[in-house]
């Protein structure tokens, strides 16, 4: 036995299961699952690709080269990969091919209330659903099984729970790796190549068009039919009064909460087995669906015909964004104790780590109100109401776009400004600058260059001066590439020298034509920069003006001193001594 | 009477060190042939974020990877804000071990909420169980930085409630961490039984 959390758990999995390629894209809270592959098994060839369907298209062409594959993202990254996987749905399929997703249950870390599911219904696709760290790596081999045996990509999907909860799996410290290979299909097409032919040639038996046919209805039906049988399945008939359909960690919370319940474990949650849901239904009184994220299972089993109450008593999102066993008891449990949190604690609102560069350009942008698109990075924190930096704000990559849509609308009088991450940059944001040059509209955008995916972790990108695959000769330089696609005005900044950052922006967004400003600093938490002295408030200089507090930073506190007044405090333990407080305070109250 | 197992959750904000925390714990529970299951929540940013480690050990397997409200034997909370969270999760008789320790919340900061009027170490003492404060302030080292290891000086703290056996905690602790912060965890960890001690007696 091994502790492992559900991270680590899949990455075993995919060494037990013989996988010889892995992609994706880092996202919380499924980034691990690639970093203990390329750390524990060096067998296995990983690659942080640029983004998620990059990282998808590598799993399917190795898949189809006859090699167990899986890419790793989280719900939102398939949003950007779902061509991919639509390419992928109902295609020929050699060697497994396994999508790994994170779903964000809960909204732990910060994600819109997506559900994964809903791919596997609309691609008619299977999804499999560990509840523990055991089931994380049992069900990733299964997956590949089960893709190998229907001829279908699979999801395993799993949650900000299962990927940080820790528990003990089973691993035989013997097994050697053998990688996997299966060569069925000489073609693999999207089934639009497929379903023509299908449609429209039904009883040619020519061996030209035969090959080419895929039954995947057939498989699926198989598999829905199949599923009764399967062990990750489990029917747990008890009592009469309750029956529950469950899958993932709420099956635990209900365990717990409800012992005497009867209850229909599903490792597959689509597509769902209809023998042991109707079986389950004719035990019990009441048949209640237990689900994390969207009523999907509820709408799947309410379809064979089978009542079944779900979001009726658990209201979903914003009710409720998790299960948790605590709800399970107030609802079904007859006078539960009412437990009620401390009245007034104060909310914490995402923070900017002390010495960030992203603090630097946004203090610039406020200070000149210049209107500005975020994007998605840890910038991003900056749309918050402590900061109020930020006007507009959507997707990962987005930024550049959304500024140049503005400022076609608006004839380009305004000169709306971009921020980009390096990571959004690289991931789809490169399209968004090559967009704008060729449809001839100018605009300013600011690239933070901080050397990593910050918000991940600090995974490397295609300008990092490291990586799984890094060699100093195929490092993008950001500047060299806004050259080539055409940008006429670049300048590269220190993010730390306050004076020439300003004016670099200020030039930048003065131009008539599109530039771009790249804003160097390495991520201080990724890369752990040297400390200078921390800074301090001087009380008796102070006006409480809140200037430096609306910097953003996390090392700025306004605090309730001995004798109860409030002061603006520097946390000598946060301050890294970047000096961005002092550059702001009109009053020299702020020293080192 | 054989401990069957407790229900614990272990609270602070972003680099703390909570989950080195949790995992120092777990191996010594390991150790000693229970179950166990360790959830982490984690909030969005690097850091500042409310931190949270459901952590459950017992002799039968372990269930739900959350800790329902009303079953929390041991809350250690490393930042008293965060204590307040889970007050009302404890068992009536669960005890609460809570550093002084406050990070203020940006929201307080830039005058969006404001802070509660009482002293939030009065509210965690009326909680209606045992508490054990532990004042950081009263507490600094010339041998370390109790800002940044408070998690070992919890460790040691939490193991002479416990009446565990320190040198078993202290070879964990050894065989943990990197080799140039052992000597200050171990100070640290002394550190803890000394207040331990002092509270108890």
């Amino acid at each position: 036995m091994k502790m492992m959390n559900g991270n680590e758990a899949v990455a075993r999995g995919a060494f037990e299961a013989g996988v010889k390629v892995a992609s994706g894209f880092p996202g919380t809270p499924s980034t691990e699952v690639m970093d203990y592959t390329k750390h524990r098994y060096s067998d296995i060839y990983c690659e942080w690709s640029t983004n998620e369907k990059v990282g998808l298209e590598v799993a399917i062409g190795a898949s189809f080269a006859g090699y167990r594959s899986f890419a790793v993202m989280k719900t939102v990254g398939l949003h950007v990969a779902a061509d991919a996987l639509g390419g992928a749905a109902g295609s020929q399929i050699n060697g497994g091919l396994v999508l790994v997703v994170g779903d964000d249950v809960g909204r732990i870390a910060g994600d819109d209330y997506n559900d994964v599911r809903h791919y596997g219904n609309m691609f008619n696709i299977p999804v499999l659903e560990p509840a523990d760290s055991q089931e994380a790596k049992d069900m990733m081999i299964k997956a590949f099984e089960i893709s190998e045996e229907y001829t279908t990509p699979v999801i395993l999907k799993i949650t900000s729970v299962i990927c940080k909860t820790t528990s003990a799996v089973a691993i035989d410290e013997n097994y050697t790796y053998q990688v996997k290979c299966r060569n069925k299909y000489k073609i693999s097409f999207s089934k639009v190549i497929m379903t023509t032919m299908m449609m429209n040639a039904k009883g040619s038996e020519h061996p030209k068009l035969t090959k080419c046919f895929n039954d995947f209805p057939a498989h699926m039906k198989r598999l829905a039919a199949d599923c009764n049988e399967f062990d990750i399945n489990k029917l747990e008939l008890n009592g009469k009064k309750i029956g529950v359909v469950t899958a993932g960690t709420p099956y635990f919370y209900t365990k717990e909460v409800l012992p005497d319940a009867s209850i229909l474990k599903v490792g597959m949650v689509m597509p769902l087995p209809e023998k042991l849901i109707r079986e389950l239904a004719e035990h019990v009184d009441q048949l209640y669906v237990i689900e994390d994220g969207h009523d999907l299972m509820e709408k799947n089993i309410k379809d064979l015909g089978v009542s079944v109450i779900g979001k009726a008593l658990f209201p979903k999102f914003p009710e409720m964004t998790r299960f948790t066993p605590d709800i399970i008891e107030e609802k079904l449990i007859p006078n539960a104790p009412k437990r009620e949190v401390v009245d007034g604690i104060p909310f914490r609102l995402p923070v900017t780590c002390a010495g960030c560069s992203h603090l630097f350009i946004s203090e610039i942008l406020r200070k000149h109100k210049i209107k500005t698109a975020a994007d998605v990075t840890c910038g991003l924190i900056g749309c918050f109401p402590h900061m109020e930096t930020y006007s507009l704000q959507k997707c990962m990559g987005s930024s550049i776009a959304l500024a140049h849509g503005y400022n076609v609308a608006t004839d380009h009088k305004e000169n709306f400004v971009a921020m980009i991450g390096d990571g959004g940059f690289w991931a789809t944001g490169i399209n968004g600058l090559m967009n704008l040059i060729f449809n001839d509209s100018q605009s300013t955008t600011i690239i933070v260059d901080n050397s990593c995916l910050a918000m991940t972790g600090g995974q490397h990108i295609a300008s990092s001066d490291f990586g799984f695959n890094y060699k100093p000769e195929n490092k993008l330089e950001i500047a060299k590439v806004c050259e080539a696609i055409g940008v006429k005005d670049i300048v590269t900044v220190d993010a730390y020298e306050f004076e020439e950052l300003e004016k670099a922006i200020l030039n930048a967004v003065n131009s008539n034509t599109n530039s771009v400003v790249i804003v160097q600093k390495p991520c201080v938490t990724r890369f752990k920069l040297p400390k200078s002295d921390a800074y301090s408030i001087n009380q008796d200089l102070c006006t409480q003006c809140r200037k430096c507090i609306n910097i953003g930073c996390l090392a700025i506190e306004s605090k309730k001193g001995k004798d109860g007044k409030v002061e603006i405090v520097i946390n000598e333990d946060l301050c890294v001594g970047c000096g961005l407080c002092s550059t702001a305070c009109k009053f020299e109250a702020i020293k080192s | 009477m054989q401990d069957t197992g407790k229900n614990i959750i272990i609270a602070g904000v972003g680099g703390q060190g909570i989950l080195l925390f949790s995992n120092l714990l777990s191996k010594y529970y390991m150790k000693l042939g229970y179950e166990l299951k360790i959830s982490d929540v984690i909030g969005l940013g690097q850091r500042g974020g409310g931190v949270e480690s459901h952590f459950r050990y017992s002799t039968k397997p372990v269930l739900s990877p959350f800790i329902k409200a009303g079953d929390v034997d041991y809350l250690l909370s490393f930042e008293q804000t965060e204590t307040l969270r889970y007050l009302h999760c404890m068992k009536e008789d669960g005890i609460v071990f809570s550093s002084t320790f406050e990070l203020s919340t940006s929201s307080v900061n830039t005058r969006l909420e404001k802070d509660m009027p009482e002293s939030k170490t009065e509210i965690i003492k009326r909680s209606g169980n045992k508490t054990f404060i532990i004042d950081p302030d009263e507490n600094k080292s010339s041998d370390f930085d109790i800002s940044k290891m408070m998690n070992i000086v919890m460790l040691a703290i939490y193991s002479e409630f416990r009446g565990y056996p320190h040198e078993e905690m202290i070879q964990i602790v050894k065989e943990s961490v990197p080799e140039k912060f052992v000597v200050g965890n171990l100070k640290a960890y002394e550190k803890g039984i000394s207040i331990a001690r002092a509270k108890l007696a």
